[in-house]
């Protein structure tokens, strides 16, 4: 089942590179919150029921609620236009993206190790590259945003390959998602629609070394 | 011998199912279950008309395409029972058949020399090049799993047995209705009632052909839906005896044809420039389902 | 000592946050450097004890801390001078925000300096990336906006990556059967790592910490922090926040020390040492704002340390000792900055000229300035680079090292360049009435930094020697 699920999440990246619209990105991101949030519940069994129900509630409540919530509110603040605008057509996006997820398998066969499911490596390689793609691949600073949570929920998926033997790691990853997403988007982000207009990336080139 | 028989019967009534789902869902009542039959049967009656500027590529098409799809059936097998061809590596001939074809039908059209009509016959080559590997991933993965390489021996060994390859049972019949989708021009790749130079891709093909010839290319895309139907039931029979499969063959069959209905009637059709990603992605949960299944046999570690 | 220390100084830096008096201000501040004082002192007499596990006091950190208790008195006295000057906009709120910023970047540095603990040292530069965002976007303007922008993304993604580098330590622990992950327990059992897992977090550690560090590839956060920043916060971010990330790298480093893939490691850290002084010097011949050219500079002395600590022999001695000297020159040249500012009223280097003319005192302090971060003799940062040079000659590294002096040799072309203008050249357009006196006592604290800098590299103390010494035993 935690294959299912963990394979249900590659596939929710390969939808995200050819989609259209925030809205969808948003959408794909409650699915992944709500996939982690099944695969959290069946990996780590070795877990004290307090800490697994605490971290079961960050996975559901964190990544699957408040952030796309969160998200939502800023693009409607903002006034921020419903196209994602990458750079490249979505075409060679989604053909990158297979290669990703292709240099994912081919690398995973080459490690030997029996402690580790290599499912888990596999999508989370294949998860933090794709959220790296994203980030670079699209002009707008909200999906810059959007393709770092892609990476955290890549880290997470690594974090629970090691999760059972070593609680205190995800314990760890999970404050890494607090902070980064409290200080991201909580602080900045709401800063940045009251003094950049129009929140594109073009804007930040001010800063350079002329 | 036996699946070449019942894909022909089905051929029959499998369109008028999909009609009649689409009237339902549109709130009308509908034609009748054999009414494409009696259109085919009545464009068989007329006449055909050749313009000047064709060639015997143009007479010889429709011919040799509804010959290439027959040849393609008869190594489709049922369950235990072999096509009338099978061989080892056959699936890779089926496809080639196919795709032998199709080339006929696009060099007719480019025959034709109407650019409207080379324009539909590149579209459709593009389209067919881009879910050609998702066919040929599709099969290697299965051929991975059961380790037989012909049509046959992959579908009778096929079982499932994990939670996993539940999913990818599933994940397979999605591809294979898909590509039966983007094969045979229907929604939402092209849209088959329209005959608008920013929506056609496969109607364009045919728009020169008339009478006898433009029957026998309607009543291929009747075999070809089939043909597919058959091979996506052939993911469920397995090694079950004939009283049970052929029921099962037929149920399976009606309940595509509803599923291409209701696709057809609920899902808009693409914007053309977003159709080859959206075609390609087969090709990409393709290779997930080969990744899943190196998961499975064990040969990933 | 430490727990109270941090509570101590969380709560100091809460009632910074609220408070709107000056007075009070004033007092918090203080109560907060006697603290400091007290806890660095106190660490002194406590060397080498752990506590809790999770904090030691080991001679590099104890190094450390005491080069922040001297560099954040000058920090916080010019913080105070910064903000009654350029009083335009600042409101108690954001007086108050500035203080509690700096304290907290302070705090979160000197218990990260003493961790014994990866996942402790990672909690901690999580702690400055806030505190020095905040610092950051102090002047609430675009350009302030932009750069807190790059910089919050840049150092979230390399937490990332130090926070995958601990999964894949914690992988190779798992295949030795071990299960304790401070630093001490890692020294103990270095050879039972798994070695496959401990390279790849290695890898990800060290290009996580090069966003602190200032090295390639993560250097760009700091460029723009350092520039966008109010003067006095950056000379805290191109002094003890680089340490932090030296201290991190070290610790990580000296795990991978004395077993056969230190020469790996050693690759790694000479390809991003060359690359950075590479970047520092392409960037040091074109450039015409002079804030960013001091962060560069600083991208070049951490490139020479990193190649210092690579080479190994009297390198890692000349890095450490390298990285000290530089806390103390590089605070003075960003002070000094404030004056520069008042002056002219612009960063661009075609605006300024004449400095001489217009602040006598802070002339000279740029001119030793220059001399110290090009490290010339006399300089303190001269016996350090000059070590660091020994060092590759006599590990062999002829080809590296001639490529170091010639891009060193472009460095200070540029910087000399602008520094000359900025000294000798009359400015093009400047308007004599505006110019504001400016107290040569303002420049005090430079000269004090400047000559630490010069004795501690000629006339080392015993006890400094001693405990460089037990750094460099970490990895020797």
């Amino acid at each position: 089942m935690i294959d299912i699920l963990l394979i249900t999440l590659t596939m929710s990246l390969l939808y995200m590179s050819i989609a259209n619209r925030l809205a969808t990105y948003l959408r794909i991101l409650v699915m992944q919150g709500l996939i982690l949030f099944g695969t959290t519940f069946l990996t780590l069994t070795d877990l004290n029921t307090l800490n697994l129900l605490l971290i079961m509630l960050e996975t559901l409540g964190f990544k699957a609620i408040a952030v796309p919530w969160f998200m939502n509110y800023i693009i409607k603040k903002n006034h921020i236009t419903r196209e994602t605008e990458p750079y490249l057509p979505n075409f060679i996006s989604l053909l990158i993206v297979t290669v990703i997820l292709v240099s994912a398998i081919i690398l995973s066969s080459f490690i030997e190790e029996e402690f580790l499911d290599k499912t888990f490596f596999v999508v989370a390689f294949s998860t933090i590259f794709s959220g790296l793609y994203l980030i670079v691949s699209r002009k707008k600073i909200i999906t810059h945003v959007i393709g770092y949570i892609v990476i955290e929920n890549g880290v997470f998926v690594l974090s629970l390959a090691v999760g059972n033997e070593m609680p205190m790691l995800v314990n760890l990853g999970i404050m890494l998602d607090i902070f980064a997403t409290v200080l991201i988007l909580g602080i900045f982000f709401n800063k940045i629609g009251d003094v950049i207009k129009d929140p594109d990336v073009n804007l930040l080139s001010n800063l350079k070394d002329n | 011998m036996i699946s070449l028989i019942i894909i022909l019967l089905t051929s029959l009534f499998f369109m008028g199912i999909v009609v009649r789902t689409k009237s339902i869902a549109s709130g009308r009542k509908g034609p009748g279950i054999f009414q494409p039959m009696y259109d085919i049967f009545r464009l068989f009656k007329k006449g055909t008309v050749y313009s000047k500027t064709t060639s015997f590529i143009f007479k010889l098409a429709p011919t040799a395409y509804l010959a290439s799809v027959l040849m393609a059936i008869l190594m489709v097998p049922h369950g235990n029972s072999p096509g009338l061809i099978s061989f080892n590596g056959d699936f890779v001939m089926f496809a080639y058949t196919l795709a032998f074809g199709k080339f006929l039908l696009i060099i007719s059209a480019l025959d034709t020399g109407s650019s409207f009509e080379g324009m539909g016959a590149s579209r459709e080559a593009l389209y067919s090049m881009l879910v050609e590997p998702a066919l040929f991933i599709l099969m290697g993965s299965f051929a991975l799993f059961t380790g037989q390489t012909s049509f046959q021996g992959i579908f009778s060994l096929l079982h499932f047995g994990s939670d996993i390859s539940y999913l990818l049972g599933a994940l397979a019949t999605a591809v294979f209705v898909m590509m039966a989708m983007i094969e045979n021009s229907r929604m939402p790749f092209d849209d088959p009632k329209t005959h608008l130079e920013l929506t056609m891709v496969h109607e364009v093909m045919i728009l020169d052909n008339s009478g006898f010839d433009l029957g026998l290319i309607q009543y291929t895309t009747h075999l070809k839906f089939a043909m597919y139907g058959a091979l996506i039931a052939n993911l469920f029979i397995g090694q079950l005896p004939l009283t049970f499969s052929i029921p099962l063959f037929f149920v399976i069959q009606v309940l595509f044809a509803i599923a291409v209905g209701i696709i057809e009637s609920f899902r808009a059709r693409f914007r053309m420039g977003h159709n080859p990603q959206y075609i390609f992605i087969l090709s990409s949960v393709a290779l997930l389902l080969f990744f899943g299944i190196l998961l499975i046999t064990g040969k990933f570690f | 000592m430490i727990v109270l220390f941090l509570i101590a100084s969380i709560l100091i830096s809460c009632g910074l946050f609220i408070n709107r008096n000056e007075f009070v201000r004033y007092l918090l501040v203080g109560l907060f450097l006697v603290l400091l004082w007290g806890f660095a002192v106190y660490e002194c007499f406590h060397l080498n004890q752990t506590e809790f596990g999770f904090f030691k006091t080991d001679s590099l950190g104890l190094l450390l801390l005491l080069a922040l208790c001297v560099v954040a008195l000058p920090a916080l006295f010019h913080s105070f001078r910064y903000l009654e000057v350029h009083n335009t906009d600042e409101t108690p709120h954001s007086k108050g925000l500035f203080f509690g910023a700096m304290v907290l970047l302070i705090t979160a540095c000197s218990v990260a300096y003493l961790s014994n603990h990866i996942a402790v040292t990672w909690i901690f530069v999580e702690i400055t990336t806030l505190s020095a965002s905040t610092l950051i976007y102090h002047h609430r303007n675009i350009r302030a906006l932009e750069g807190v922008w790059k910089y919050v993304f840049i150092c979230a993604i390399s937490i990332t990556f130090i926070y995958v580098g601990i999964l894949f330590l914690s992988l190779s622990m798992k295949r030795a059967g071990i299960e304790d992950m401070s630093f001490t327990s890692l020294y103990s059992n270095r050879m039972k790592l798994d070695p496959y897992w401990l390279k790849f977090s290695f890898l990800f550690i060290f290009t996580g910490f090069t966003a602190k560090l200032g090295l390639v590839p993560m250097y760009t956060a700091g460029i723009d922090a350092k520039d966008k920043a109010p003067a006095p916060a950056g000379a805290l971010l191109s002094s003890i926040l680089m340490n932090l990330g030296f201290v991190g790298l070290y610790r990580v480093y000296a795990i991978l020390a004395q077993t056969p893939y230190q020469s790996w490691a050693n690759n790694i850290m000479i390809i991003s040492g060359l690359l950075s002084i590479f970047v520092a010097a392409v960037y040091m011949t074109r450039i015409t704002n002079i804030k960013r050219m001091f962060a560069y500079s600083s991208i070049e002395h951490m490139g020479l340390v990193v190649l210092g600590l690579s080479v190994g022999g009297i390198g890692t001695y000349a890095a450490i000792l390298h990285i000290l000297l530089h806390t103390f020159v590089k605070p003075a040249l960003f002070f000094q900055y404030n004056q520069i500012y008042w002056v002219y009223q612009s960063k661009s280097i075609h605006d300024v000229g004449s400095y001489f003319k217009y602040n006598k005192t802070g002339a000279i302090v740029i001119l030793l300035a220059f001399i110290s971060a090009t490290a010339m003799p006399p300089s303190g940062l001269f016996v350090s680079e000059f070590m660091i040079f020994q060092s590759l000659f006599e590990a062999h590294h002829l080809p590296m090292l001639l490529v170091v002096l010639l891009l060193l040799t472009f460095v200070m072309w540029g910087f000399g360049s602008n520094i000359f203008k900025l000294l000798f050249t009359p400015p093009t357009t400047i308007d004599e009435t505006k110019i504001p006196r400016i107290s040569p006592w303002e420049s005090l604290s430079q000269y004090l930094l400047l000559g630490l800098s010069v004795y501690m590299a000629y006339n080392p103390p015993t006890a400094l020697v001693q405990l460089i010494n037990d750094a460099v035993g970490l990895i020797q």
